[in-house]
């Protein structure tokens, strides 16, 4: 009998309500689909013969398959420099950043520290009256940084807002661990890696990976300050693939070396690839490894930007 | 007798406070220790860079004095391009860009953060939303790669394909002609930042308070009302905010990406500032001239920046300073 009684209690949708809801998915899903096909793309076409690509558009599966584009990227020489290039300096750069940042904004997180506001002026300064482009080479062109792997790590190590989202971080600490500590006798150093850096981890971590992905994507520094060839990172050797004709020499390199074996196999499916083909190989190898650490890092950098950002 | 205790004993309670309230001054030198790197990075690429704008007013001569800052004075005589067409034609295009970029992209991403907040099932949200994101971290030289190889001529191309399968006629050379250019500035943009400009949203909308939602479902508002009258007033703070540092960057443009999807055919019809300042300042050497430009813009953002906080201010209280 109670079970007759028993109603639904779920508002019921109306009309409207359902067909937006209908189309809010359908919108979601080409959403989807249209930030994914270039990838995709990207990814067939680097392993599509290259002569064949010439022929028509390719959809959705490589038409010829081979990995031949591969083999001659991942024999060039010069990308084996830019990999160690990247990867130092998206390294070093990040770590010295986010620590920067993370001293100052502890420091500034004390409310007693004379002259507190004198210096924050002095911090938020160059925000609204920067540097142009010509003056920033002008810089660090006297500062012999140009040809400088220093180039990568310094000029950008410190940046206000960064400082201020850390700060408000660092103000959800409670005051009462830190005075206890330094009843106990620590110094302000002890306090800072002992305790502020442990509690911080979601903060650091969110800021490490934008740095990281921030080094790895920045093709400025290469514009501006490097003509050094062993200092071309992977994002530069792939405009300059893409712009210019590295990509024949790319093919011309490796094709004398592999001439002998293609003569021997007399194969005409060897024959060597296309500068379109050899793009898209180097792309993939320049693009794809944020990719892959990008969802590992997602659930941190969202949760650290949710708090710091409402704080701030 | 018994005041001379009296005196000792509150002695003692100060010096008692004295010491408490020392603990934390004391080694206070370690805290500027902190500040250092900061302070020392601010001063050498941020304020040295600013007074070098100074070459502004000079006739630049890198071999005088150091950082050839004892170059001759001249005044005004660099900023004579504010008064010649080819600097109207070339902030009226950036201007152009700015403001068609602006009033596209910038609503996209609040809408696309409010469709996600009417989405149900999480994983399924949660997914969609980290599509969203990863356009984000590929950089404006692979975005314009793609692009060349979408829009080129060649039979690879898949949207002239598209477009002669559909509407016929001949391929069209996008990238040559710049009267595309701005179109594809902007659907680039757009593929690039709407998903990662929802976080500032969700993050805002993450803050509202169920319960309203709830009393209003009560008092029998519809999804669109709920939009109307409780999301959208919470997402105003977040979205004046964005705008201040939006119009601030009306003059100027992204470098990244206009310098990327340039090429040299159509390159005189298609710069902005920031490209005429790398041109010739950098390539060209024009370092005084390209400097009171780079200035000059400095200067219109700031009064953006400036007009914008004002406003949003009277309007709605809220601002960056």
């Amino acid at each position: 009998m109670i079970k007759l009684i028993k109603k639904s209690h779920k508002m019921k949708r109306s009309t409207s309500e359902i067909v937006f809801d209908n189309c809010n998915n359908i919108f979601m899903v080409v959403l989807a689909l249209v930030m994914m096909y270039p990838f995709w793309y990207i990814l067939i076409l680097a392993f599509n013969n290259g002569a064949d690509a010439a022929n028509g558009p390719i959809w959705f599966w490589p038409r010829k398959f081979t990995l031949d584009n591969f083999t001659y990227v991942l024999n060039y020489p010069g990308l084996k420099s830019a990999t160690f290039v990247t990867v130092a300096r998206c390294i070093v750069a990040p770590i010295f950043s986010v620590t920067v940042c993370m001293m100052g904004a502890y420091a500034l997180s004390k409310r007693f520290l004379p002259n507190r506001k004198a210096i924050i002026f002095f911090l938020m300064g160059p925000m609204f009256v920067g540097g142009t482009v010509v003056s920033n080479y002008l810089v660090i062109a006297k500062l012999h940084l140009l040809n400088n792997f220093l180039v990568f790590v310094l000029p950008g190590a410190f940046a206000y807002f960064t400082a201020v989202i850390m700060r408000s971080f660092i103000d959800g600490i409670p005051m009462e661990i830190e005075e206890s500590a330094m009843l106990d006798g620590a110094s302000y150093f002890t306090i800072f890696w002992r305790i502020i850096v442990p509690l911080s981890k979601p903060c650091i971590a969110a800021f490490l990976f934008f740095a990281v992905v921030g080094s790895w994507l920045d093709n400025q520094a290469n514009l501006l300050y490097i003509t050094k060839k062993s200092l071309y990172t992977l994002q530069y050797l792939l405009y300059l693939v893409l712009t210019s004709n590295e990509s024949r020499s790319i093919i011309d390199m490796h094709s004398q070396q592999i001439a002998k074996r293609v003569s021997e196999m007399g194969n005409s499916a060897n024959q060597p690839p296309t500068p379109t083909v050899i793009r898209m190989a180097i792309m993939v190898v320049v693009t794809f490894p944020i990719l892959f650490i990008y969802p590992f890092f997602q659930k941190y950098f969202i949760k650290g930007m949710l708090t710091g950002s409402v704080k701030a | 007798m018994e005041r001379n205790i009296e005196t000792a004993v509150l002695k003692k309670n100060r010096i008692k406070k004295n010491i408490k309230k020392d603990i934390k001054m004391r080694n206070i030198g370690t805290l500027y220790l902190f500040l250092l790197p900061a302070i020392l990075i601010t001063l050498i690429f941020g304020y040295l860079p600013m007074i070098s704008n100074v070459i502004a007013f000079m006739d630049y001569d890198m071999a005088k004095g150091w950082m050839g800052l004892a170059s001759p004075f001249v005044g005004l005589k660099n900023f004579s391009f504010l008064h010649e067409s080819w600097f109207y034609h070339l902030s009226l295009r950036t201007i152009n860009y700015s403001v068609v970029g602006l009033i596209f992209g910038f609503p996209a991403s609040l809408i696309l953060a409010l469709l996600f907040n009417e989405l149900r099932g999480k994983t399924y949200k949660k997914v969609v939303q980290t599509i969203s994101y990863i356009p984000n971290f590929v950089s404006w030289v692979t975005i314009a790669g793609l692009t060349y190889m979408f829009l080129t001529v060649e039979p690879e191309g898949l949207i002239n394909t598209i477009k002669v399968a559909f509407f016929g006629g001949e391929r069209i050379s996008f990238m040559q002609d710049p009267k595309y250019f701005l179109a594809i500035i902007v659907i680039t943009g757009i593929w690039k930042g709407i998903g990662w400009g929802t976080i500032l949203y969700m993050a805002a909308l993450s803050t509202l308070d169920e319960q309203i939602y709830e009393a209003a479902e009560v008092d029998g508002a519809n999804r669109w009302a709920k939009t109307r009258y409780i999301t959208l007033p919470g997402l105003v703070p977040t979205f004046c905010i964005l705008l201040i540092f939006a119009l601030g960057g009306l003059f100027s443009s992204n470098f990244d990406q206009i310098f990327n999807l340039q090429n040299s055919v159509i390159r005189d019809d298609v710069s902005t500032i920031n490209l005429y300042t790398y041109f010739n300042g950098i390539v060209n050497q024009q370092y005084s001239l390209t400097t009171a430009v780079g200035l000059f813009q400095g200067i219109v953002s700031f009064i953006l920046i400036y007009i914008t906080n004002t406003i949003t201010r009277k309007l709605s209280d809220t601002g960056i300073f």
